[in-house]
């Protein structure tokens, strides 16, 4: 008897527990953010989507219900955001995924979203087969490599020169900057490439490469890398004798804020596009800059800041007009109705280069939400740097497919 | 051919500093019968023991590159005392055979690169030392920091020989390389002369982190890639052999340097590990090397 007893009371306990589990998820908006937390700035941007998801919980939430972030470090690594993914789709059981920061990373992704049927909103990465892919649960906040390679390849066909070396990394955001910029350059000029080489992620020796450029003669460098190795690459090419008459080009990523720290000099001229300058004099770019500074120490947020910032109002939206149910067993179609708001989403004005649009066909078209880049030049290098706009230009939706 | 004197001298200068880490990897082979996996990771710390000193006590470049020594230096005898020392004890003696060392190797590679995330962050962080225009001689151009690297390395490289030459500490880390128990018995304290050739190696890998870091900057994960070549450095000099290592990392750098110029400029690492290929398959006990003894 005493042993039914203690049986009776261990069922009515844990149903007890279940039910109070079940009643804390109902009315709660589970998202899993994986991105590249492993540099200092990294880890402020991620921080930054958390306090901005805080905010809004702590404002009353979205239709009253609270949104529960689980951020997590893929380290820029495609296992470890898959695995991220995984954990999100089926662990966790999230209503939304955003990520990732790296396209090597995303890329893998967007094939665990599309096969589970969860929205995925993009912080940062530039590749543009994300959204060529065609998945329908697929949104892209940053301006896509095909525009960037648009911008850059205009403006230097037409103030530079059209005789121009690259170096491209082997990530997969530079080596797609690298391979578009070179197509935008022969379609745009009929310009073949003076020289090319591909270099690993980490790369740290460019000198032999930097000889045959300055013998080359050409009249621009473009270096399509991660923030560090870029850096490496404009110290060097100054150290092996290029003057600085040669321009160098950077690819997105030239906007991160380790390249003027760690290239110092090497940087003044340098020039990219980006989807954000701090240098833009909007009152909201102003009100941002302020914020990224008191809060995170930020002397000047680059577009990793503002896209992730972007994101963030973005999903606030989307959330806001999607009707959901929050309970474990309309999880599909809350995640549809996510993905189905999102695709509402048009002529969104935040800190980034343009309007942000998506429309519902799964499209590049309609996926690669931003079609305006700044051309942005640093006019100062170090911790202290200083960047000034060059131009501002907005591609057809096809452009580059 | 116009740019090749420069893509020679721009090799040396790379492959001097293969060279000093080789150097460091080989002493600690010959002394201690070891193959150490987290040089690579010592390199590191002493590029940034390097910019700390440089950096942040504003001591002078040349002052900071022996204050980097030091304190490596110091750093790998306290490893070799604390961790390596034990593992030989449990051997019965100075020596390992067998795989024990080279996981303690590799263990204590990935404890010191997650020691020095915490210490000093993932980000990368210049070494802003400023050595003035660089030379120029005819159309070539020559950095001031290369010169510099080249020259430190060869004083470096001096400064080695004659102690173990011309000292008698020299003297008693040589009779320890050649046979252990034979020191012993002719009065040599083996243990602590073992930590001193393991402090020598550190110390000489941190000098060649202080030199390469005004030209690539300096990381947590800088090490990988210098252990690689400078292994290849080794090997292609002939393991244990210390003039070797010299001239395995002269020629892995101007190797590579020559390849990526007149071969292929990408993917330019496959160089070295060629040379160390075509070597080992001509002369598998290296340029320089000796007798192969069981070592770990």
């Amino acid at each position: 008897m005493r042993k039914l007893k203690t049986s009776l009371i261990m069922v009515a306990v844990t149903t007890a527990l279940i039910a109070v589990n079940s009643a804390s998820l109902a009315g709660t908006i589970r998202i899993g953010a994986t991105m590249r937390m492993v540099s200092e700035n990294g880890q402020k941007y991620g921080q930054m989507v958390q306090d901005e998801f805080d905010i809004i919980n702590e404002t009353g939430g979205i239709n009253g219900n609270k949104i529960e972030l689980t951020l997590l470090n893929d380290e820029c690594k495609s296992d470890k955001g898959v695995a991220n993914a995984n954990k999100f789709v089926h662990e966790r059981k999230v209503h939304l995924i955003i990520g990732s920061t790296c396209s090597s990373v995303s890329l893998p992704i967007v094939d665990v979203t599309a096969k589970a049927g969860v929205p995925q909103i993009i912080p940062h990465s530039t590749n543009a087969k994300i959204t060529q892919k065609g998945s329908a649960w697929v949104f892209r906040v940053p301006v896509s490599g095909r525009y960037y390679a648009g911008v850059n390849a205009k403006y230097v066909g037409e103030n530079i020169g059209k005789k121009i070396a690259y170096i491209c990394a082997a990530d997969a955001a530079s080596q797609n900057d690298c391979e578009a910029m070179q197509k935008q350059m022969k379609s745009q000029f009929g310009s073949e490439a003076a020289y090319v080489a591909q270099v690993q992620e980490k790369e740290v020796d460019f000198r032999t490469h930097m000889l045959k450029i300055r013998s080359a003669k050409v009249d621009g460098i473009m270096v399509a890398a991660l923030a560090e190795t870029m850096s490496r690459a404009l110290v060097q090419s100054y150290e092996a004798g290029i003057g600085p008459k040669v321009r160098r080009i950077g690819s997105s990523s030239a906007s991160n804020a380790p390249v003027p720290k760690i290239a110092g000099d090497a940087v003044i001229g340098v020039f990219y596009a980006a989807a954000y300058a701090a240098a833009d004099t909007r009152p909201i770019a102003i009100m941002f800059n302020n914020m990224v500074r008191q809060r995170y120490g930020i002397h000047a947020p680059d577009h990793d800041f503002s896209q992730a910032w972007d994101l963030v109002r973005i999903v606030e939206i989307a959330l806001g007009r999607a009707s959901l149910k929050l309970d474990d067993g309309n999880l599909a179609a809350d995640r549809t109705a996510i993905r189905d708001a999102l695709a509402t989403v048009k002529d969104y004005n935040g800190l980034g280069s343009g309007p942000i649009s998506f429309c519902a066909d799964a499209t590049p078209q309609c996926r690669d939400g931003n079609r305006t880049a700044v051309l942005v030049a640093y006019k100062k290098g170090g911790e202290n740097f200083e960047t000034e706009v060059l131009a501002r230009v907005t591609m057809p939706a096809d452009f580059g497919l | 051919m116009d740019i090749l004197l420069e893509v020679i001298v721009f090799g040396l200068t790379i492959g001097v500093v293969y060279g000093i880490v080789a150097l460091g990897i080989s002493l600690i082979y010959t002394g201690l019968d070891i193959v150490h996996f987290a040089h690579g990771e010592i390199y590191m710390f002493g590029a940034f023991f390097g910019l700390v000193f440089s950096e942040h006590l504003k001591v002078p470049y040349a002052f900071a590159i022996l204050c980097a020594m030091f304190v490596t230096g110091i750093l790998g005898i306290v490893i070799e005392r604390v961790f390596y020392r034990r593992l030989t004890r449990a051997g019965g003696g100075y020596t390992v055979a067998g795989m024990g060392m080279i996981i303690c190797g590799f263990g204590m590679s990935v404890v010191l690169m997650n020691i020095a995330f915490l210490l000093f962050g993932a980000d990368a962080e210049p070494f802003p030392v400023s050595f003035g225009a660089p030379y120029q001689i005819g159309e070539i151009f020559l950095p001031k920091s290369y010169a510099i690297t080249a020259v430190a390395s060869l004083v470096l490289m001096a400064a080695l020989h004659f102690l173990l030459k011309f000292t008698k500490i020299g003297l008693a880390i040589r009779a320890v390389a050649a046979n252990k128990d034979i020191a012993f018995l002719m009065g040599i304290n083996v243990p602590l002369m073992i930590s001193l050739i393991f402090g020598l190696a550190c110390a000489v890998a941190a000098a060649a982190g202080v030199l390469i870091g005004p030209m690539q900057s300096v990381q947590v994960e800088m090490g990988y890639l210098m252990l690689m070549k400078a292994f290849a450095a080794a090997v292609v000099g002939g393991f244990g052999s210390l003039p070797g290592a010299i001239i395995g990392g002269l020629l892995v750098g101007v190797f590579e340097n020559l390849g990526a110029a007149y071969v292929s400029g990408s993917h330019k690492d496959i160089y070295a590990f060629l040379l160390l290929i075509l070597v080992l398959m001509l002369r598998p006990s290296g340029l320089f090397g000796v007798e192969a003894k069981v070592k770990a």
